[in-house]
């Protein structure tokens, strides 16, 4: 445990020292919060839509900052193995938990500073929640998972390929999991066939639902059992990826 | 602590990378206490067998115990009784050399204060307290690197201490300063020292038992004192116009030496009682009309040895670092 706080707050370290790095994820989110929310907001005037187009989109903005800060984890990492520290924390008596946690919880904490900033904005440009002051804590602990949950794939993946073009590349799921779900018009609004069946099976889809069901109708037992329940699978499914691959790169060569 | 076992014994390691064998059964025993030096050119499978004897490789077939640890078993345990400093360094480039100690420190279980106090200690013992404290180890010398990743292999007061070419690519003041430090830790805190080099005076110098490796097999291994008196004659070193010339020339001194071989433009002559046979041998070169260039008459060193037992020198210059050590003692 002690171990995961000295190596989370290390890597925390270095992006205070490099901000620079943090700022594409919060560039793009407020992008996309700014520019669909002015383009497509009179979505919310079709029949069927309820509620704000700003509380609509919101999660999109968000869910997309969470890319970025799980983007960071596997290009720590990357790095730490690069200059040679990587294979330092290896012969010390740190957990492999801990050295991938390390990485992981440092980029879900710029993702969580990133999500209370555009939340701020988003109360700016005047969003309210249906749900209050909790509705918004329900937002950042999802985001906070689903950062995990991709944190752990890109951690995955710079374990694996030890290169940071393909950690980098592989942050290129992120289209297709923001965009092939709910993303712009509610599910019922999707004509297309094939879009609908890939929402399904979308976990963000289910992060986006259980976000806006608290800020545009209300406490929802359904949503958020979904929301949280996915999200937390998925989280698991790519930490224990991540966890084999470390204990397999254990031995080098 | 001073009484626990601090050996290292490896037993028919091996080595492969797919259809490349890299050791082809390395066997090899450290007594608790010494410097061993391991010692071989580029390429030879040092680095890899410290990565297996530090648990970060895994053998193909072979077995090592590390202060009575089965390297295969127990690696955690054998993990905390080593310290490790790899031939690449291991630095993260954007963090202070204190900030690197003191975490370091606190992975290895001490307190906060410890671990600042520690790290105080080491940076006084590496010469790296005077460095600015902002200064991060990306921004260091090749020298400073080399002296904060060995403040870091000692963090945790290991038993043995595993050194991977320590002072290759160093200037002499920084080499000097790594041996010295060496030879303090072994003779004061007792630790185990197993270094790799491919500097031969290196190995002379530091180690009191040393193996030559030479295409992932030890070729030869002893005290420096042994391997040299192996040789059990001088070393005659002639050199000719050119390697044709060298070769004939040994030729005809094979008769007349222990031994002869060509070495580029060069005929290395083992010989005992050199200075008494030396005359005759260059009235035979003389006689065939072969010029000789320059003579030289040397004690055999740890190259001979290298150079009888592969064919091949170990084309390493460390001479200008010994120089400076030499003058120190």
């Amino acid at each position: 445990m002690m171990d995961i706080i000295l190596l989370t707050s290390r890597t925390l370290k270095y992006y205070l020292r490099n901000p620079v790095e943090t700022i594409p994820g919060i560039a793009i989110s407020v992008f996309f919060l700014l520019v669909y929310n002015a383009g497509l907001s009179d979505v919310s005037k079709l029949p069927g839509f309820t509620g704000s187009y700003l509380a609509f989109i919101l999660p999109v903005s968000i869910i997309s900052a969470a890319i970025n800060g799980a983007g960071l984890a596997g290009q720590s990492l990357v790095r730490d193995i690069q200059t040679g520290y990587y294979t330092k924390l290896l012969l010390s008596p740190a957990k492999r938990l801990a050295i991938i946690w390390g990485a992981m919880l440092a980029g879900a904490i710029v993702l969580i500073i990133e999500a209370i900033l555009i939340l701020g904005l988003a109360l700016a440009m005047g969003l309210t929640s249906k749900t209050g002051l909790a509705g918004y804590g329900v937002i950042i602990l999802l985001t906070f998972i689903w950062g995990m949950a991709f944190s752990g794939f890109s951690v995955f993946v710079a374990l694996k390929t030890r290169s940071a073009n393909a950690t980098q590349a592989s942050t290129f799921v992120f289209f297709p999991l923001i965009f092939l779900s709910a993303t712009f018009v509610p599910k019922a609004f999707i004509t297309s066939h094939w879009l609908k069946v890939a929402a399904t099976y979308n976990p963000t889809t289910y992060a986006f639902d259980a976000m806006r069901s608290v800020l545009m109708v209300g406490w929802q037992t359904k949503p958020l059992l979904l929301g949280f329940g996915i999200l937390l699978a998925f989280a698991t499914v790519t930490g224990v990826l991540s966890l084999v691959q470390a204990n397999r790169s254990t031995r080098l060569g | 602590m001073q009484n626990s076992d601090r050996s290292i014994h490896v037993n028919s390691i091996t080595k492969a990378f797919s259809d490349f064998v890299v050791l082809k059964g390395v066997s090899l025993d450290v007594g608790s206490g010494t410097i061993f030096g391991f010692l071989g050119p580029n390429g030879a499978g040092k680095s890899t067998l410290i990565k297996i004897l530090t648990t970060i490789l895994a053998p193909t077939t072979g077995t090592a115990t590390i202060a009575g640890l089965d390297l295969a078993t127990r690696s955690s345990e054998v993990r905390q009784r080593i310290g490790v400093a790899l031939q690449d360094v291991g630095l993260d480039p954007v963090m202070r050399a204190r900030e690197l100690l003191e975490l370091q420190g606190r992975l290895y279980r001490l307190s906060a204060q410890d671990a600042r106090q520690r790290s105080e200690e080491l940076l006084a013992k590496v010469g790296l307290l005077d460095v600015d404290p902002k200064k991060t180890a990306g921004n260091f010398s090749g020298g400073m690197k080399r002296r904060l990743d060995l403040a870091l292999a000692l963090v945790h007061r290991p038993e043995i201490l595993f050194l991977d070419e320590p002072t290759t690519g160093l200037d002499p003041v920084s080499r000097v300063q790594i041996w010295e430090e060496v030879r303090r830790l072994n003779r004061e805190e007792g630790m185990t020292i197993f270094l790799t080099t491919q500097y031969l005076e290196e190995a002379d110098k530091l180690a009191d038992q040393v193996a030559i490796i030479h295409e992932g097999t030890i070729v030869a291994s002893g005290t420096p004192t042994a391997l040299k008196a192996t040789m059990g004659s001088e070393v005659v070193t002639i050199a000719f116009e050119d390697s044709t010339t060298a070769a004939s020339a040994t030729a005809l001194l094979q008769a007349l030496v222990d031994s002869a071989k060509t070495v580029g433009h060069e005929t290395i002559c083992y010989v005992s009682n050199a200075t008494a046979r030396l005359p005759d041998m260059l009235r035979v070169l003389d006689k065939s009309k072969i010029a000789v260039k320059n003579v030289m008459l040397s004690q055999p060193s740890l190259d001979d040895v290298f150079l009888k037992a592969t064919g091949a020198r170990l084309a390493v210059d460390a001479k200008s670092a010994t120089e400076t050590v030499t003058t120190q003692q």
